[in-house]
């Protein structure tokens, strides 16, 4: 069985990696002039950022609540893909911005 | 012996999941290797993989690895399979697909 800990570090890896990937992607059909795919994408990849950020708002009140131990390796590789995930976000939006002038321009 | 490769960002949480599918073979008695790997030594471990599984979070290398892979076969693994780290059931649809694959 998992701890608890742990549980909650797959959890919010699972959610913000997959948000992750679908920002990645929604870059990549801008890219090729699928602006629409690319809208679903982040739409999809908001969902699951979402999802992460609600087990994120658990883990800290546990922290708040001085339950959270020992931090381990698992829970920094977590939060670091929630960071690269936000970033991501910022970024893919911008990206899509950008071809969509491209777009207007050629 | 059928060769299962789990790719991620670092190799950090499919290992985990590793841990779990060898938990599983193991209580099946199933003889099976089962590695996890970073997704910059994909290249490396390609020779002798029977199926490619990605993590959720590299999911957008996909086409990529699909791509450098052949004729493997590369899976996303599911979410809600990932989250839970239910290693049985990853264990289990990766050998089936293995199968059909053959």
């Amino acid at each position: 069985m998992m701890e608890g800990l742990e549980r909650y570090c797959l959890d919010l890896i699972t959610n913000v990696g997959d948000a992750r990937s679908s920002f990645i992607q929604a870059i990549g059909a801008a890219k090729h002039g699928d602006f629409a795919g690319a809208e679903s994408l982040i739409a999809a990849g908001n969902e699951s950022f979402l999802k992460g950020h609600k087990v994120h708002g658990e883990l800290l009140q546990k922290a708040a609540g001085g339950e959270l131990g020992q931090i381990s390796l698992i829970l920094i590789h977590a939060e670091d893909q929630l960071m690269s995930a936000e970033g991501f976000k910022i970024l893919a939006n911008e990206f899509i911005d950008v071809y969509k002038k491209i777009a207007v321009l050629s | 012996m059928k060769n299962i490769l789990l790719v991620c960002s670092a190799g950090m949480s499919t290992s985990m999941l590793v841990t779990k599918m060898q938990e599983s073979a193991k209580e099946k008695g199933i003889d099976v290797m089962i590695k996890a790997i970073p997704q910059v030594e994909l290249n490396l471990n390609l020779s002798n993989a029977d199926i490619i599984l990605l993590g959720p979070q590299v999911r957008f290398i996909l086409d990529q690895v699909k791509a450098s892979a052949g004729k493997i076969p590369v899976e996303v693994i599911d979410m809600t399979l990932y989250g839970t780290m239910n290693g049985e059931k990853v264990l289990m649809s990766a050998l089936e697909m293995i199968g059909d694959g053959k």
